[in-house]
């Protein structure tokens, strides 16, 4: 593992406005490049759109940023730490927090227990804290309980408090891995196909919670096919093929960007998902 | 009528034993997806760890020399995983090889025990024991003193899991490795101190088992691993509240089929009621998604 180190000025990109930046990063399986040499920044406080067409690398490349991954080549930054495969417990430590494409959930902890699990820097992690710090442990733990109840609330989860996660519907499971996210206040959340599978009156609920995420300042970047979604909630776009980055920008005008119609936009045009 | 209460009391010591061990195995099984062969030459190492501080280095009381045995026991077990399994368990993706390993790791410590302490029978330095009725039921002071020892064991075992923020994280490390690593839990640490508490675990039930037996010899750790696994697979593999229950189960219907039928058949009892619950509830009484 490299030790932690701060990038120089040069590269392309804002430094400085980017709350994490990738260059170069490659990753083969069995000799096929799934991932070829992506570099991009992610602009602080903002909501950046991740797109492609199938197999462009998009989900390799949030499984290598938060950590659940090792790249072969490149350099990964959170703000100006280098956090180049590092495991995934140390970048969700960093402020970056993840979902996944098909929900996952602790399925034998309730919801309430999904949520206190990923509040960070607990005193009741440590075994001797428990004996000899037990107030202080006691004290974190309420204010993690209050805490999860307010998220559970703002996401329409309340009622489930105490049912097991295995129990949910596919909707509230998708509830469930954003507000589990936002229980370790990131700075930055990475969310794989947030929309998928969800009805239309969801998509709406859940593109709502990602403009408050926004306002209170955390950065998001999300893998996503819905368009519309894209066009209505992010400000910034980043086209993924081939494993490389084709282009970026406002999608208003990477629709008039000739290479990204002809890779992506065109043929999701042709599939009527932009309508 | 007699004899039938007095099997229930010995049965009630054995779910004692039976669940303390059983607790330590599921726990350790819960987090590293592998079962360890080795259990019983844990329990029997530090059950002679306890007897060298009580009968041959500092002479100290029994149940002071438990305590330290079982807690040396849990840094033994700790310094096992660091150094051989998990080097196995990181090399290789199926569980299967690291079981091997902890085959032959059992093998080791059977001979390390037999090469130190020889096959003699050893006894534990304790006090003249005196016998209590409770209602029908006999038992004596080191009986109730290991029974009293397993329910606070089994009631800070449930406080741990389901009160405390280092147990959660075990229970989401049982449930999902990946996903409790996104969430920020440092699965290496909780490993780590999963097989701390499992060997002290392993340590307090084989010293307890040498006193309730009133002796001592390397092999019985691996004979009553045996009943350790039934106990385990019928509560529900991974459960730790299966694992309370099945040993509860089996202890008590061990010793009472002893009274009536030949002890000898004790294990065989065990095994019929296994094949039995295997055959009606395949996943055993007590499982459930989510391991613990």
């Amino acid at each position: 593992m490299k030790s932690p180190a701060t990038i120089g000025s040069s590269g392309g990109g804002a430094f400085g406005e980017a709350a994490l930046r990738c260059e170069g990063v490659t990753k083969a399986f069995q000799g096929v490049h799934a991932v070829n040499g992506a570099g991009f920044d992610v602009p602080r406080g903002q909501v950046t759109a991740l797109i492609g067409p199938n197999g462009a690398g998009k989900t390799t490349l949030v499984n290598i940023l938060s950590g659940f991954m090792t790249c072969d080549r490149g350099r990964e930054f959170i703000g100006a730490t280098e956090v180049t495969n590092w495991p995934s417990h140390r970048i969700a430590r960093m402020g970056l927090m993840r979902t996944f494409q098909l929900s996952r959930e602790l399925g034998g902890l309730t919801v309430l227990e999904n949520l206190l699990v990923a509040a960070k820097d607990q005193a009741g992690e440590v075994l001797w804290n428990i004996f000899l710090r037990p107030g202080m442990v006691r004290r974190q733990e309420r204010d993690n309980i209050e805490r999860a109840l307010d998220l559970l609330e703002t996401y329409g989860l309340y009622r489930l408090r105490d049912a097991r996660a295995s129990e949910l519907s596919g909707g509230q499971k998708k509830l469930l891995e954003i507000s589990r996210a936002v229980m370790a206040q990131p700075n930055i959340l990475l969310l794989d196909e947030p929309m998928a599978g969800v009805n239309p009156a969801l998509i709406d609920r859940i593109g709502g919670y990602i403009l408050d995420l926004k306002r209170d300042g955390v950065t998001v970047l999300m893998v996503e096919h819905n368009l519309n979604v894209v066009e209505r909630i992010c400000d910034h776009v980043i086209v993924l093929a081939e494993g490389r980055t084709l282009a970026e920008g406002r999608l208003s005008g990477l629709r008039e960007n000739e290479q990204v119609v002809k890779a992506y936009l065109g043929e999701v045009i042709d599939a009527g998902t932009v309508r | 009528m007699q004899l039938f209460w007095l099997s229930v009391g010995f049965g009630l010591v054995t779910a004692s034993v039976l669940a303390v061990s059983a607790v330590g195995l599921s726990l350790q099984f819960g987090i590293t997806n592998y079962i360890n062969f080795a259990y019983g030459d844990f329990m029997a190492l530090g059950a002679y760890f306890s007897y060298a501080l009580n009968n041959e280095l500092l002479h100290l009381n029994i149940w002071v020399a438990t305590v330290c045995g079982s807690v040396g026991m849990g840094l033994f077990a700790v310094l096992v995983n660091h150094f051989i399994l998990a080097p196995f368990a990181r090399r290789f993706r199926k569980t299967f090889y690291v079981l091997i390993v902890t085959f032959g790791l059992s093998l080791v410590l059977l001979n390390l025990e037999y090469s130190i302490w020889g096959a003699d029978v050893r006894f534990f330095n304790m006090p003249m024991d005196r016998a209590h009725h409770l209602g029908p039921i006999l038992l004596t002071n080191a009986q109730l003193i290991v029974m009293g020892i397993a329910v606070l064991l089994m009631l800070g075992v449930h406080t741990l899991l389901k009160t405390t923020r280092l147990g959660k994280s075990m229970r989401a490390m049982s449930d999902n490795t990946s996903l409790a690593m996104t969430s920020g839990i440092d699965t290496k640490r909780i490993t780590t101190i999963t097989w701390f508490l499992s060997g002290t675990l392993a340590g307090l039930s084989g010293t307890v088992l040498g006193i309730t037996e009133g002796n001592l010899t390397p092999a019985a750790g691996e004979l009553f691993l045996f009943v350790i696994f039934a106990a385990v697979i019928v509560g529900g593999v991974g459960s730790i509240y299966g694992a309370m229950a099945g040993a509860l189960l089996i202890g008590l219907a061990t010793e009472i089929s002893a009274a009536y039928i030949n002890p000898a058949y004790k294990l065989d009892i065990a095994f019929v009621i296994l094949i039995l619950t295997l055959l009606v509830r395949p996943s055993g009484l007590f499982a459930r998604p989510g391991k613990a």
